[in-house]
């Protein structure tokens, strides 16, 4: 379930942040909306380590294997003499690895970039139009029942992310709000609790 | 989307129509959201409908591809003596035209890709054009090759996948190395140019309705522009430019090749493949400018194509048409001091039959950008820019022709030499290429953001101001 609240400007955008996790949300549980990127931490903190470039070199060496089974597996499964030459030349064989290596981890780094971000979002979210033309978007996910997944195995969820763990998703709606209202929020978004 | 719906959208985002429940109603009508719809609605402006000069351009355009198509079809029909090749001279206007476009497409991405890399702020009102370049270049030079061909019905012969015929591609042919190169870079020049409009996507899906909406919607995939979005995308944006760079020098490198690796006097040399690179580079650098001053005037677009743009794009044309001097310099002076006589053969044939192209060509794609691009005064100068930037490329259409056709006209046997001179239908043909190549950047801006929103107001947010002693200088808030 998430709350977005949508700020005029910056300053109060990055004072509700502060607001909500003074209160106990946890970084992890706030993200911006912009149309624009920040530097890290101007709004939030996203401290993602990123996968989609393992993909990327996955795909190189599946596309440098691929172009090495198009250029001189097919050479040998298909053999064309051409007076002394050999059947697998290693010249064109590297330029069509190269060149498949390189589709390969093009395609590999756009399918991970997506992968990575979620998208195509397949499920409607809080959204506003305003965000295109320059406002800032604060969005909290609140987890179902006030549950503490953030917290590290066998620590309380009270001593993880304080109070908030202890109130139902609604309550925790309810103050999201209160303090988005508070630091200037132009309207707030919110989800209906499932 | 007409105008009123551009504006009634832009009143629905101040009154709000969500499920929101409103405390407060104020205005959104701030300085900095008045500076970004600025920017929007200035930046978007080529998504408004279309006005009849828009039609009859495209009619225009249209009537010129189909006047080539008309003139393909009497060379299907009638067989490839409708050319002007011959023999010796098998390779004529079809290949100088597929060079040519292939070089144009060289430097849309790579030019985008290394200022992305070096972070170079000027490159933000560029990057669009550049890379939509790229993919129509590319896509126009990949028709020559299938156009050039004969017997065009068989172009599939050279897909690899088992079949009857018990044929498969010779992948030792530089030929096949070609189509592989080509077919890689169309799809890696689309894919960058797709990651780049992704925010700007969104941006549009917002200010528009109707079909247009529900393209921009499908095409944006559900971007809302969170802080993970932006940093995945900014790391993917910097590996996929990074990845592109040595596709796009392959390309061209591997065209080169198609050259090189023949024993015909001339062409093979080891400075091909990179003379063809910086050659490609100065082309599409000069492509680029040209286009810059077509949007920037038909879009109204002053305020963000300024000239200081110009400046450090002829800055960049300098560099490279010195740097393709001296790999030209290279290339005659090895042939003219080891005086080989079959390689001095062909560059007399050369300097003498095509003298006048010949001194087009050095005086357009050297003497004049060197000389006229060392002044400040004259890089900022829209119509100075355009002029040298249309007289680099056709220097450069000249240079392929003269690259090609001398060469084979005065091979290795004195008893077929030759000459060339295009046909109708081969002119035709060009004219419909380049004809096609406009018609698609014009349906591309009528329905795509020419600028990239995103990344010009980036530069807006992180500008800003800092006293330094006495004075206030201008700054702009960089990552680490």
């Amino acid at each position: 379930m998430e709350t977005l609240g949508i700020f005029r400007d910056i300053e109060s955008a990055a004072t509700t942040v502060e607001a909500l996790v003074k209160t106990g949300f946890t970084e992890a549980q706030i993200t911006s909306l912009t149309s624009v990127p920040y530097p890290d931490g101007v709004l939030v903190r996203s401290g993602h380590s990123f996968r989609f470039r393992w993909l990327a070199a996955a795909g190189g060496l599946a596309g440098a294997i691929a172009g090495f089974g198009l250029a001189a597996g097919t050479a040998w499964l298909y053999p064309v003499q051409t007076g002394d030459k050999p059947i697998i030349s290693l010249y064109p064989t590297a330029i069509i690895c190269f060149e498949v290596a390189m589709l390969f981890a093009i395609v590999a780094t756009m399918a991970g970039m997506f992968l990575e971000m979620g998208l195509p979002a397949l499920s409607q979210r809080p959204y506003d139009p305003a965000i295109a033309d320059g406002c800032i978007g604060i969005c909290l996910t609140i987890h179902a029942g006030g549950e503490a997944v953030l917290c590290e195995p066998g620590v309380k969820p009270e001593e993880c992310i304080g109070g908030i763990a202890t109130l139902s998703a609604t309550e925790q709606k309810v103050l999201a709000e209160e303090i988005m209202w508070a630091s200037g929020a132009l309207r707030v978004i919110g989800e209906e609790a499932p | 989307m007409s105008e009123k719906q551009f504006h009634e959208s832009n009143e629905l985002k101040v009154s709000g129509e969500f499920n929101e429940t409103h405390r407060t109603q104020r205005t959104l009508q701030t300085p900095k959201t008045l500076q970004t719809n600025k920017i929007n609605d200035d930046l978007l402006s080529s998504l408004r409908p279309p006005t009849l000069r828009w039609y009859l351009l495209a009619l225009l355009l249209g009537a010129v591809v189909a006047w080539g198509l008309a003139a393909f079809t009497w060379q299907l029909t009638h067989g490839m003596y409708v050319t002007g090749k011959n023999r010796p001279v098998m390779w004529g206007f079809y290949i100088t035209g597929f060079v040519f476009w292939v070089g144009l497409s060289h430097s849309g991405t790579m030019v985008s890709s290394i200022l992305r890399l070096s972070m170079a702020n000027w490159r933000r009102p560029i990057l669009r054009a550049a890379e939509a370049m790229t993919v129509f270049c590319i896509t126009v030079a990949g028709m020559f090759p299938l156009i050039h061909l004969g017997r065009n019905w068989t172009f599939f012969y050279m897909i690899p996948y088992p079949n009857q015929r018990g044929l498969w591609p010779n992948f030792r042919s530089a030929l096949l190395w070609d189509m592989t190169a080509i077919t890689v870079y169309i799809i890696g020049s689309s894919l960058f140019l797709y990651l780049g409009l992704l925010p700007d996507l969104a941006v549009a899906r917002e200010r528009s309705s109707g079909w247009r909406r529900k393209m921009y919607a499908f095409l944006a995939m559900g971007w809302r522009g969170t802080a993970h979005e932006w940093s995945v995308y900014h790391r993917a944006s910097t590996l996929m430019a990074a990845l592109i760079i040595p596709v796009a020098v392959s390309v061209h490198s591997i065209v080169a090749w198609d050259f090189a690796v023949t024993v015909v006097p001339g062409w093979h040399s080891t400075i091909f493949p990179p003379y063809f690179v910086i050659g490609a580079i100065l082309s599409g650098v000069a492509a680029v400018i040209t286009l810059m001053i077509v949007i920037r005037k038909a879009f109204h677009l002053e305020e963000y194509l300024t000239p200081l743009h110009f400046d450090n794009m002829g800055k960049l044309l300098l560099v490279i048409s010195l740097l393709w001097t001296y790999a030209y310099f290279v290339e005659v002076q090895t042939t003219w001091y080891a005086h080989e006589p079959i390689e001095w053969e062909v560059f007399s044939f050369m300097s003498g039959t095509y003298t006048t192209q010949l001194l087009i060509m050095l005086l357009s794609n050297s003497l004049l950008p060197i000389v006229c691009l060392c002044f400040r005064r004259l890089r900022r100068s829209i119509g100075v820019m355009l002029v040298l930037s249309l007289l680099v490329n056709v220097g450069m259409f000249i240079e392929r022709f003269l690259i090609i056709v001398p060469s084979l006209s005065h091979k290795n046997m004195p008893f077929v030499w030759g000459s060339y001179s295009p046909s109708w239908v081969e002119i035709s043909v060009n004219l419909a290429a380049l004809a096609g190549f406009v018609l698609l950047f014009t349906l591309f801006a009528k329905f795509f953001p020419i600028v990239a929103v995103s990344d010009v107001r980036e530069l807006e947010a992180r500008r800003g101001r800092v006293t330094m002693g006495r004075a206030g200088v201008p700054s702009i808030a960089e990552e680490d």
